[in-house]
């Protein structure tokens, strides 16, 4: 879509989850509240087949347009699986299937594939006890396989997320085809997903932080006079600012290289990134916010939980520090700056 | 909430600057083997005439400077990739740096024509090179409480009074100058001045400042009587604090403040061999990521400079953050070849460039802004104070 008509989204969008994400919702998925009336909505914007082509009956959008909106859902902290299902639906769009209506995610792990039956377990599947179906990439094949063909135990995400582990034994899919999309390439996709949607949550933590300051009276003045507390704030911001910046150099690099390939090498770093800071965005803020911040009333855990929980999915610092490192490294010393500023693993 | 949005647009430098990368590479590649390599890791810091004049030659020094005085009106983009390009490859650019990053801009946006005729082009041809004269003894975050003073007399100035920190003066033909040149001591911003100063001028004396490394690279400055004629005063008289800040904005996004001490990772991976264990790969990778993202963010700036906005607070957050990386990068680096260097001799030579740059690294987050003056400007962007 073109750029207003983008923006026009994004802004009916935030709108939307403004009214519809706030904290008694988000508190009420951690209970085991499934939002049926919210999710139901967001199918009726169209926001899970945002990059499923128009004669597939989605939106028609880029994978820019998705990973755009879902930095947005981010920042709200929006508690269904827009973001597993919307790269879910293109992941399936892209091997010829129609995706369905429904809460989709991926169990994007070790799986064996043979005969359109899929066997394996996968450990930490995001939103795996409220999830319909599940897509599933194994070689050069994408299986989509309906919950009650898999087995669910439920472990919730430490963010309070209905994450879970999901075993399939013999499960038959309910459709299957030759996918243009690795499996590697899938996960990659779920890790630019992930890292911009903690760009979204490290801006609102940010947001909130600075917020407070300003209000938070102590001695006698508000707390954001201090100069102790501007300095932390000011770190705050370089933090959250790399993690913006990093998830959308990725998010633009992964969609103008194409769907197959594009930013291999932006991605596992701005994932690394964005993991890497999550840590000290989730401890500046909860050190600038006092014992407030720290209780279950407040906003605050809504987005640092999530980014200590994002910052493992789809591959943390270290997993993609490897990967980026044992690639530097066997291309040597002298194709370091080439590579590094080429936005390339070096060969 | 109405906090500014902290956003860093994705941005491509266009084909001509990839284009003149390609030249630059081929340049450096054909110079750099006769540089001695404990200079090349000083890289901004190491001078050399002879690379300075063959840069200008190649017209690569006020490359976006108008062509009537030496330049060659290109972008500064193009001039982005050039500055990467001399990090990257830890060229010895010290010589010409601060005259092609400030001083130049300086003079072509606030010098005489008198002035821009009489220098630029030789700073362009890599024959004249600039100290920056702003801190004194008295003066160093709080720019505004210098004391140098600069009497009108017939004819100029009779300046008196000390400069310090004056990276190169004792090999530099100028300084320019931060100097008061009306009112008090207590005036702050009102009554600066920034004045050209010939650092062969009777009555200007420099003296080495020796740093923790060993090194010489700053001075002392000091002005008795010096007489500085009324051409060389730059914009004008009482103008100073305007032009200073300005020139400061030039000094803080670019990829010295992330690049600087470049060779460590290079080095790094040198030692650490094709096939490193799991744990030194995935810090490796980190750094490298790391990098990436300054890189990317201080294009972002790049690329708004370029637009034509002023981006003052992204471009204090990629120093912010670069200088606190080159700061790490030393000791992260140290601590993997300790336990994953393959041979003791490569263990023992990363350790002598790795202590270099050790006792470097102070230097990074107190030159062109500290961190705490930084956060104060990002502390203000956020509505703060």
């Amino acid at each position: 879509m073109d750029r207003d008509t983008r923006d026009m989204l994004l802004e009916t969008a935030d709108r939307f989850f403004t009214q519809r994400c706030g904290r008694e919702v988000v508190n009420g998925v951690e209970k085991g509240a499934w939002p049926a009336d919210l999710w139901k909505e967001i199918e009726e914007m169209g926001l899970p087949l945002i990059a499923v082509p128009e004669d597939k009956g989605g939106v028609g959008g880029t994978l820019g347009d998705m990973l755009a909106l879902l930095r947005l859902a981010g920042s709200h902290a929006v508690p269904v699986p827009l973001a597993e299902t919307a790269l879910a639906n293109l992941l399936i769009a892209a091997a010829g299937g129609e995706p369905k209506p429904g809460p989709v995610t991926l169990a994007l792990g070790n799986l064996q594939l043979s005969g359109g039956r899929l066997s394996g377990k996968v450990e930490r599947v995001p939103f795996a006890s409220v999830a319909d179906r599940f897509v599933a990439l194994v070689g050069g094949t994408l299986a989509v396989v309906a919950k009650s063909n898999a087995r669910i135990e439920a472990t919730p995400s430490h963010a309070g997320e209905p994450y879970g582990s999901v075993t399939f034994d013999n499960a038959a899919a309910e459709f299957s085809a030759a996918s243009p999309l690795s499996a590697e390439r899938a996960f990659e996709l779920a890790a630019v997903m992930r890292a911009m949607q903690m760009a979204g949550a490290a801006d609102k933590v940010l947001a909130t932080a600075v917020e407070y300051s300003k209000q938070r009276v102590q001695f006698g003045r508000s707390i954001s006079t201090f100069q102790a507390i501007q300095h932390m704030l000011a770190e705050l911001a370089s933090c959250v600012a790399a993690t913006i910046a990093s998830a959308e150099a990725a998010a633009r690099d992964a969609d103008e290289g194409g769907l197959l390939h594009g930013g291999r090498f932006s991605i596992a770093a701005a994932k690394s990134q964005a993991s890497e800071f999550a840590q000290r965005i989730a401890a500046i803020s909860h050190q600038s916010m006092g014992a407030m911040g720290f209780t279950h009333e407040h906003i605050l855990h809504h987005y640092t939980r999530r980014l200590w929980v994002w910052r493992r999915d789809f591959g943390s610092e270290t997993f993609w520090g490897e990967k980026i490192g044992q690639a530097y490294a066997k291309a040597g010393p002298d194709a370091l700056w080439a590579a590094l500023s080429a936005s390339k693993y070096a060969a | 909430m109405s906090i500014p949005k902290l956003e860093f647009p994705p941005f491509h430098l266009p084909a001509e600057a990839e284009a003149l990368r390609v030249e630059v590479r081929a340049f450096l590649k054909e110079m750099l083997p006769r540089v001695k390599t404990e200079d090349r890791f000083a890289s901004w810091n190491t001078r050399s005439a002879e690379f300075s004049k063959a840069m200008g030659k190649k017209g690569w020094i006020g490359i976006t400077w108008p062509k009537q005085y030496g330049g060659s009106e290109r972008t500064f983009l193009d001039r982005y990739v050039i500055t990467e390009e001399l990090l990257g490859n830890s060229a010895p650019a010290g010589a010409h740096w601060v005259a092609d990053r400030q001083s130049g801009p300086l003079l072509l946006r606030f010098g005489s024509e008198e002035q821009r005729q009489a220098i630029l082009p030789r700073i362009t041809a890599g024959e004249c090179y600039f100290s920056i004269g702003m801190s004194e003894p008295d003066s160093g975050s709080d720019l505004a409480s210098v004391r140098t003073r600069a009497e009108p007399v017939p004819g100029g100035f009779r300046v008196n009074g000390t400069k310090v920190w004056t990276s190169g003066a004792h090999h530099n033909h100028y300084c320019i100058a931060l100097v008061r040149t009306s009112g008090q001591h207590g005036d702050r911003h009102k009554g600066l001045s920034q004045i050209l100063v010939d650092l062969k001028t009777p009555g200007v004396t420099i003296r080495p400042i020796i740093n923790l490394a060993g090194r010489h690279d700053w001075n002392e400055v000091t002005f008795n009587d010096a007489f500085i004629p009324e051409s060389c005063l730059i914009g004008n008289e009482g103008d100073g604090w305007l032009q200073v800040t300005s020139e400061l904005a030039f000094e803080r996004s670019g990829p010295e403040r992330f690049m600087q001490n470049f060779y460590i990772l290079r080095e790094l991976v040198r030692v650490l061999g094709r096939q490193p264990a799991k744990r030194a790969s995935a810090i490796l990778g980190r750094l490298v990521a790391r990098l990436w993202t300054l890189r990317q963010m201080s294009v972002a700036v790049a690329g708004m400079m370029q637009g034509g906005k002023s981006p003052a607070i992204e471009a204090a957050l990629v120093k912010d953050l670069g200088t606190i990386y080159q700061q790490d990068l030393p000791e992260i680096a140290r601590t993997i070849v300790e336990s994953d260097a393959t041979t003791e001799d490569d263990l023992a030579d990363f350790l002598d460039i790795a202590q270099y740059a050790t006792m470097m690294a102070p230097s990074y987050t107190i030159q062109g802004g500290t961190t705490q003056v930084l956060r104060g400007i990002v502390a203000r962007g956020l509505g703060l104070r």
